[in-house]
């Protein structure tokens, strides 16, 4: 946090080329990422994008098969006690600790650091004050993720991970984490977090890395997402059942059907598309396409449709 | 490794032992099986088994008559120590690995070893306590006689070389602990096997010798005999193998065990198999 008074802001985080494979599958493909001293970064992405196993070989706990990474100045492979001094860490699964109670917990905690947060300070924080003294095994889970938070910053870290913070959360624990996790990075601190949850990286993120099979494929604030992603618009309707379709799919390529039948076309030239589609439906005799639309996207329905066509990749490799 | 770093690492290992007995206090079960279940079986063989045992003359040797209790508080002592150490860590470990508790712990700054030097404080904190109430209890209703100067120094280092040596193969065998709802039967079979051959309920001579053998490079059975040169008279040890105590090779096996044995599991011990 020292390093916070200067400027320009120096990188907390640089990483190139780094990847990682798993047999033949490579869950972190040539990664390059520069992560700025004060922000709050999201890993965006669906599951199996790569984003636990980016974050877990920037912590240290897991190891990279190549590239460089440099993490507050030190390689997390090789340097991670000093690491770990500066760092606070939220896995995605909560400790158990079933017999210790929050109090207890931190107080501990508090001694492994050299300058570490008050209990009572980080109780506070975190809003655990009421249930300081309520075993571990006795908590919810939205309180069990709370005092994983005050945890992983009862050491005043520099830089804090947060491996989806809010997985299994109802609407209102994720709010009372968001709110939670917006009073740390007032502390100054630089905040990692994965999330699959558009809205939850847009709440707590001044900048995006959109990750998908490894690869970043985006990266800038919300605002550029948006731009960057709601380009196309799409044209879409039902055609009647029984209708020979096979000249138009091989005429566009991008064209798609959904699970209803439902087809759907992204494109730049909207209007040029549709005089096209007009064309062909009128030398079928048919005047009006039923239930057209022409409509642009928002960001929310984009990255539905990513993580959609990431999950059905899946589902398709698992068969 | 200055003198402010040496001073960190053991007082982290301290509190965290304080943290571990705590969690293990509240634990009823753990509690039950590890430390009442040896008291118990002292309280259950000295009730049923009330008969005197001896020894044949031996070259001139006076050989006094003890009570069954004198020679089971040995065994039993033994596998107090053993069990607080081999098998509560052991299985405890074996959880924290699965359920994710050893990966946030390898985030925070402990040093490893202060974590292993906490381990090793509570099994032999919770030792103590055991060998408090079996002594009180073996000599208040049982008639149990207690140790001479000399026998109380070797029941002391006996501990303190014993419950670490225990400690090393708790750690050991977690290796091959598929997962965690294995962990108490993985551990419970070899620790059972090793009560048998050990010669804490039957005297070793009465076992074949590739058995003493493969029971003479575990700790349990050192422990065991070292545990009998303190309780029984001197001239039980005619009964040994090699007609002595063997204390001397006693101290070099468990030495044995806790320099080479702790090196080596704390460099390959695995933080986490929770994925």
């Amino acid at each position: 946090m020292r390093s916070r008074s200067l400027s320009p802001m120096p990188s907390v985080i640089r990483i190139s080329g780094v990847t990682k494979r798993y047999g033949s599958v490579t869950a972190v493909d040539a990664v390059d990422l520069e992560i700025e001293a004060g922000q709050v970064y999201a890993l965006l992405g669906p599951n199996g994008a790569g984003k636990t196993t980016l974050i877990e070989i920037l912590e240290g706990y897991r190891q990279r098969d190549a590239g460089d990474v440099s993490v507050l100045g030190y390689d997390p492979q090789r340097q991670r006690g000093e690491l770990n001094r500066r760092v606070g860490i939220v896995l995605q699964r909560s400790t158990p600790m079933e017999g210790l109670t929050p109090r207890e917990m931190l107080s501990f905690s508090a001694r492994l650091y050299d300058h570490p947060m008050d209990t009572d300070e980080a109780l506070e924080l975190v809003g655990l004050t009421e249930h300081a003294d309520r075993r571990g095994s006795k908590l919810s889970g939205g309180q069990k993720r709370r005092l994983d938070l005050a945890t992983s910053v009862i050491g005043n870290p520099d830089l804090i991970f947060l491996d989806e913070p809010t997985t299994g959360f109802d609407a209102t624990a994720r709010r009372q984490a968001w709110e939670v996790v917006r009073g740390l990075t007032e502390r100054g601190a630089t905040v990692i977090l994965t999330t699959h949850y558009l809205d939850e990286a847009e709440h707590l993120a001044q900048r995006i890395g959109l990750i998908k099979d490894g690869r970043i494929i985006f990266e800038g604030d919300i605002a550029e997402l948006r731009r960057e992603m709601a380009t196309d618009t799409r044209i879409s309707w039902q055609p009647p059942i029984g209708l020979d379709l096979s000249d138009l799919l091989d005429e566009w390529k991008s064209l798609r059907a959904g699970p209803d039948g439902r087809l759907s076309l992204p494109t730049q030239t909207p209007t040029v598309h549709l005089a096209r589609l007009i064309d062909w439906a009128r030398n079928r005799g048919i005047d009006e396409l039923p239930e057209l639309q022409v409509e642009r996207p928002d960001l929310e329905e984009m990255y539905l449709e990513l993580v959609d066509d990431s999950q059905a990749l899946e589902s398709a490799d698992s068969k | 490794m200055n003198t402010a770093d040496i001073a960190r690492t053991l007082r982290l290992g301290f509190f965290y032992m304080l943290l571990n007995l705590k969690t293990i206090y509240r634990q009823p079960a753990a509690l039950f099986f590890v430390v009442a279940f040896p008291i118990m079986f002292l309280v259950i063989f000295s009730s049923l088994l009330t008969f005197e045992i001896g020894i044949p003359e031996e070259a001139g040797a006076h050989v006094p008559v003890v009570k069954f209790s004198q020679y089971f508080v040995a065994g039993i002592v033994a596998v107090a120590v053993f069990g607080t150490s081999f098998n509560l860590l052991g299985t405890s470990l074996s959880i924290q690995q699965f359920d994710g508790t050893l990966k946030q712990l390898a985030a925070t700054p402990l040093p490893k070893a202060s974590f292993f030097m906490g381990l090793v404080g509570t099994a032999l904190a919770y030792t103590i306590l055991q060998l408090i109430i079996m002594i009180i209890l073996g000599v208040v209703a049982y008639g149990v006689e207690l140790p001479d100067a000399e026998g109380w120094l070797t029941l002391i280092w006996i501990i303190l070389l014993g419950v670490p040596a225990g400690c090393v193969l708790g750690i050991a065998i977690t290796k091959i602990i598929p997962s965690a709802n294995a962990a108490p039967a993985v551990i419970q079979a070899p620790f059972i096997i090793l009560q048998f051959i050990s010669g804490v309920f039957f005297t070793l001579a009465s076992l074949p010798t590739w058995l003493q053998w493969v029971a003479g490079v575990f700790p349990l059975r050192w422990l065991a005999q070292g545990l009998r040169s303190v309780f029984l008279p001197d001239a039980y040890k005619f009964a040994e193998p090699g007609m002595s105590w063997q204390l001397e090779l006693a101290a070099l096996v468990l030495g044995v065990w806790i320099v080479a044995g702790l090196g080596l599991s704390i460099l390959t011990f695995k933080w986490d198999r929770s994925g």
